[in-house]
């Protein structure tokens, strides 16, 4: 299933805000099972002021986290109604607030940086969930910008402790 | 075969197949240690090899990987031990690929 999801529909599904946001479009998205994001990196991004000063260079750990965002909304979409999601924006309005049972990194492993991402760069991040046990689930990333591989790895994250509970109640 | 060693070879593909999942064990989770210092009924949680539920993960999915068999959140006790571990790969069927290497080796 394609599902793609503007900016401005991103927010709901995530907690996060300016400036430690780092998803601006997801292209392709598989409810609790695959996403396929994309972050332009652009010369404001705030942290280029310090990392670093004569040469801009998107951190390493900034791309984990963007695909830790892009898992937290594959995650928290996988788990609203179909006919929720089918509304696309309107997941607000319809009484879920899916952005509150966005979990925790627990685990990052084997992760390659294969080249730098600089101003300019294009970022398609990519994310599928693998084998999960209680909270966790293990999840596997990858980004590249064009054909070029950027990154690969795999991450592991927490559910929200209570999270289904909160979601039965409502 | 006669019973006696009927049961002989049940306990060598039993012993086998323990040593292969210390050996998953030790591999999945980067544990420097050597395989042979697990005991059987070692508890692999809290004391023991102190092993934490991220570790339970990764080991659910190499026991997937390796032996073909599921564990679940209903079914997290077989983690116990290496004796309870073997035990749910036998009753789920999962050990048959060591029976088959041990046949060719005596083959």
């Amino acid at each position: 299933m394609k599902m793609p999801l503007k900016a401005d529909q991103i927010r709901q599904f995530l907690p996060h805000r300016w400036p430690f946001i780092f998803l601006d479009q997801v292209l392709e998205l598989e409810p609790g099972q695959r996403g396929l994001g994309l972050k332009n990196v652009t010369i404001s991004e705030p942290f280029f002021q310090g990392h670093f000063p004569e040469e801009s260079i998107m951190p390493g750990v900034l791309m984990l986290e963007a695909l830790a965002q892009l898992t937290a909304v594959v995650y928290t979409t996988g788990s609203l109604p179909p006919e929720v999601l089918a509304g696309g924006g309107q997941v607000a309005l319809a009484g879920f607030d899916p952005a509150g049972r966005v979990g925790y990194l627990v685990g990052i492993k084997q992760v390659k940086f294969m080249r730098p991402v600089t101003p300019g760069d294009q970022l398609l991040l990519e994310a599928r969930i693998g084998g999960r046990l209680g909270l966790l689930s293990q999840v596997a990333v990858a980004a590249r910008v064009g054909k070029e591989a950027v990154l690969s790895g795999h991450l592991v994250v927490s559910e929200r402790p209570g999270a289904e509970e909160e979601a039965d109640g409502d | 075969m006669s019973k006696a060693e009927e049961i002989k070879a049940r306990a060598r593909t039993r012993q086998e197949l323990c040593r292969r999942v210390k050996e998953v064990i030790v591999r999945r989770l980067e544990l420097e240690i050597n395989p042979d210092w697990i005991s059987d009924d070692q508890a692999l949680f809290g004391r023991g090899l102190e092993l934490d539920s991220i570790d339970a993960l990764e080991l659910a999915v190499g026991l997937e990987e390796e032996f073909g068999v599921a564990i679940s959140d209903d079914n997290m006790d077989v983690f116990g031990s290496i004796n309870k571990l073997v035990d749910y790969i036998l009753e789920q069927g999962g050990g048959q690929e060591v029976e088959r290497v041990e046949d060719a080796f005596e083959g």
